[in-house]
């Protein structure tokens, strides 16, 4: 036996009881992620609607599967508390504005890419309400790693950050935002952010 | 992100900042809360020791400016003149080629079981592959996904530290470690044995045909990596770090 093979039956069996009560959870965090990429991927590959910009289109599909307060509440990071409620929800607003035409402006609609959804992961035991979904996705010739990862708040899943190939979104933007909040605080941060999508509409 | 070329003027830089004290990369609020800590903790771990960073956001600058003006239009032109067939088996070819780098540093790294998988895949792609031009190994499971290793994730896997983060003009980001790390692959790549000794028709011209297509074919993708990490980010030098540093301790994780 190898010390993969043995690892893995290590962690079966101290966490096999964790894997049965998250046999539930595992249907619900795979129906979420599932449901996401492929109401995205209808949304950016409908042909009749591809004159309105794609950031309008998936705007609504995102929303729904994606937690995007708890993204910009790690995003910014400790910070984040001494912001005020009308600065926090001002950053909500434009934070998300920003990651959704940032990951719009990426999208290529090339060939239809293939996923496959591998098993669920608890990264650690003691936050039951977190799950991370690893899947392989084959695009143009090429297999990338992609982890979903997801919480619950209230009664649903909802992902909150995405890692492809180990690049974690809100790590990469927390060592942004961090400086800036180190250096002007929360009216920093959220002058950068409208300055970055005013940018981006010049553009 | 990686460059397969020795940087040996970073390695005189490296002797000089590997003493610099690692910079914290980001700093906590006086009180935070524990709760919210704890929540965003994982997050706090890009670290990297950046003690050059006003030196190499000027050498960013230059690079940006190079891919944009210089690299970009090359890259255009390869694309729009070379078939996407070609381009993949060209692609293909060069990567096969790699096959030594990539079978010494799973060995060096104890991953025997991988190195056996990656001179399975040379194998089957040098032979039945057209000498590595059609990927044949992607229809065996097996096959398909092996992690490509190299010499800076092998000190990695040593525990050796990742160093100060350099930017070096055309090579663009890495790490002082990844930099030694480039002159170990550069001695592991075929591309660079004297293979003029042993084969007529290698001479100096074609040797230079062989570097500069191979240093064209990769740029269409590097710079589609560089575009996705640097567009609308909100600091196009600390996305870039912050994003190179996740990808590499990422590679000598798996």
């Amino acid at each position: 036996m190898n010390l993969r093979l043995f690892k893995l039956a290590v962690f079966t069996v101290l966490f096999s009881s964790v894997g049965l009560a998250a046999a539930e959870p595992a249907a619900e965090v795979n129906g979420v992620v599932k449901g996401a990429v492929d109401e995205v991927l209808a949304v950016a590959y409908d042909s009749a609607t591809a004159t309105t910009p794609l950031a309008l289109r998936v705007r609504p599909v995102l929303e729904k599967y994606f937690n995007f307060e708890s993204i910009t509440r790690k995003a910014v990071g400790p910070g984040w508390q001494q912001f005020t409620p009308e600065q926090q929800a001002c950053t909500v607003t434009l934070f998300t504005e920003v990651v959704i035409r940032n990951y719009a402006d990426r999208f290529e609609a090339g060939d239809r890419p293939g996923i496959t959804y591998l098993a669920e992961v608890v990264p650690d035991p003691k936050r039951p309400n977190v799950r991370e979904l690893p899947t392989s996705i084959d695009y143009a010739g090429k297999k990338y790693s992609v982890i979903y990862r997801m919480e619950k708040s209230a009664e649903n899943w909802r992902i909150v950050d995405v890692k492809i190939e180990g690049v974690s979104m809100i790590a990469n933007w927390r060592s942004q935002l961090n400086p800036l909040f180190q250096h002007g605080g929360a009216p920093e941060v959220i002058a950068t952010l409208k300055q970055n999508l005013a940018n981006s509409a010049a553009k | 992100m990686n460059s397969l070329h020795p940087r040996l003027l970073a390695c005189l830089l490296v002797a000089v900042a590997a003493s610099a004290p690692l910079a914290q990369a980001q700093k906590t609020p006086a009180s935070p809360d524990p709760a919210v800590v704890e929540e965003m903790d994982e997050y706090a771990n890009v670290q990297i020791s950046d003690p050059l960073e006003p030196m190499n956001r000027a050498i960013f600058k230059f690079n940006d400016g190079l891919y944009t003006y210089a690299l970009r239009p090359i890259s255009k032109g390869y694309v729009a003149v070379v078939p996407a067939v070609a381009r993949e088996g060209i692609e293909n070819f060069f990567n096969n080629l790699l096959f030594p780098v990539r079978v010494v540093n799973c060995s060096l790294q104890g991953k025997f079981h991988r190195a056996g998988l990656e001179t399975g895949k040379f194998a089957v792609n040098t032979v039945a592959g057209l000498a590595g031009f059609i990927r044949i190994s992607d229809d065996v499971p097996a096959l398909a996904s092996i992690p490509r290793e190299d010499t800076g994730q092998t000190f990695g896997v040593w525990h050796i530290g990742q160093g100060p983060y350099l930017v070096l003009p055309l090579f663009g980001p890495g790490t002082a470690r990844d930099t030694v790390g480039m002159v170990g692959d550069y001695f592991l790549s075929p591309l660079n044995w004297d293979v003029q000794q042993n084969v007529e028709w290698y001479n100096w011209k074609v040797e230079t045909g062989v570097t500069v297509v191979n240093g064209v074919q990769r740029l269409p993708g590097t710079l589609k990596t560089y575009d996705a990490v640097r567009k609308d980010a909100l600091d196009p030098y600390i996305a870039v770090r912050s994003s190179y540093v996740q990808y590499r301790e990422a590679a000598v994780k798996q």
